[in-house]
């Protein structure tokens, strides 16, 4: 999902940016007052930061004849929303963009709102919808890691056909184009990542269920139920 | 029926899976340079915008890793830094657990 640096209209980084920025801006907010009230919500913002970290890294393989990265952004929109999420996703961006020249300052914008913004905001919705039903936390962690990612993807192919729409048939066709490169290479990536982190869910539940109730993560009944059925 | 490992299982499944179709894919011919989507996405653009490639440049001055394998260090340091920050957490948590 990194657009190069250099790969969009200086425009285009712009309008980007200013959507970024704002969102950035509140998840710094909201970071320090989680943060001030409860000093124990640090480990869980290192552990669900942390596989954004790992998973991001990794470039996999997929069965389209190309590779892609993991966003491992589910257990932070979950735990924290999506805009701690996207203070989270610029810092690896960043890292990223100034380390490995995968993206680059001018497009960090555009790469934010489509890993930090776009994914963490539809993953949480999907999270606010499942979250009050009967539905298996494990199921809703699955379902919210692959929807995040999975819209990660298409909103960098909407930036770019935005940005480079095709000569005949215009925006849409272009966006089909770039959906056709990163959001079908995307769909077993997201799957995979959406099970991993329902597994690593799973331990955060088994050793920390009061952390997860005391943000109000989920219910204490469904944490409880979550762990008589994993013990 | 409830069972313990559920999760680990499909777990092992999915990764399983993955790679059995991905070495399918690649044996076929099919991913034959197994380029990134990042890269794909470039040759699109360059394609869409009748630009070629390398008449791309940076919009502000870029370092690159000088190779492939110290993009590789970098990229497995960053995945370090990652499993520092969750290996202690959940150390610290494990600890605490075994405590109460």
């Amino acid at each position: 999902m990194h657009i190069m640096e250099g790969f969009l209209p200086l425009q285009w980084c712009i309008v980007w940016w200013v959507v970024a920025l704002p969102c950035i801006l509140l998840g710094m907010y909201q970071l320090k007052k989680v943060l001030a009230a409860d000093r124990e919500a640090l480990p869980l913002l290192g552990v669900t930061g942390g596989f954004i970290f790992i998973l991001s890294s990794l470039k996999l393989p997929s069965v389209t004849g190309s590779s892609s990265h993991p966003t491992g952004t589910g257990l932070s929109i979950i735990s924290f929303g999506p805009w701690i999420t996207c203070v989270v996703c610029a810092i690896v961006l960043l890292f990223q963009a100034l380390f490995l020249a995968h993206g680059g300052l001018s497009t960090l914008g555009a790469n934010i709102v489509s890993m930090g913004v776009v994914g963490p905001v539809v993953g949480y919705a999907v999270y606010r919808l499942l979250r009050d039903t009967s539905v298996n936390i494990y199921i809703t962690v699955f379902l919210v890691t692959a929807f995040a990612d999975m819209f990660t993807y298409i909103a960098t192919s909407l930036e770019l056909a935005l940005a480079y729409p095709a000569e005949t048939g215009g925006i849409a066709s272009s966006f089909i184009l770039f959906l056709g490169i990163f959001a079908l290479t995307q769909i077993p990536l997201a799957i995979v990542e959406g099970i991993v982190l329902a597994l690593v869910f799973k331990y955060i539940v088994a050793l920390k269920p009061d952390i997860l109730i005391r943000l109000n993560i989920f219910s204490k009944e469904k944490i409880n139920s979550a762990r008589s059925e994993a013990s | 029926m409830k069972f313990r490992y559920t999760l680990e299982i499909l777990t092992i499944i999915a990764i399983v899976a993955f790679s059995v179709m991905f070495l399918y894919s690649s044996s076929n011919g099919y991913g034959e340079k197994f380029v990134g989507t990042d890269s794909a996405g470039s040759y699109a653009i360059a394609e869409l915008s009748g630009t070629p490639l390398e008449n791309f440049q940076p919009l502000i001055p870029q370092w690159k890793p000088p190779g492939t394998e110290i993009e590789s260090t970098l990229f497995a340091l960053q995945a370090a830094i990652g499993g520092i920050i969750v290996g202690v957490v959940f150390g610290f948590w494990i600890s605490s657990h075994k405590k109460t």
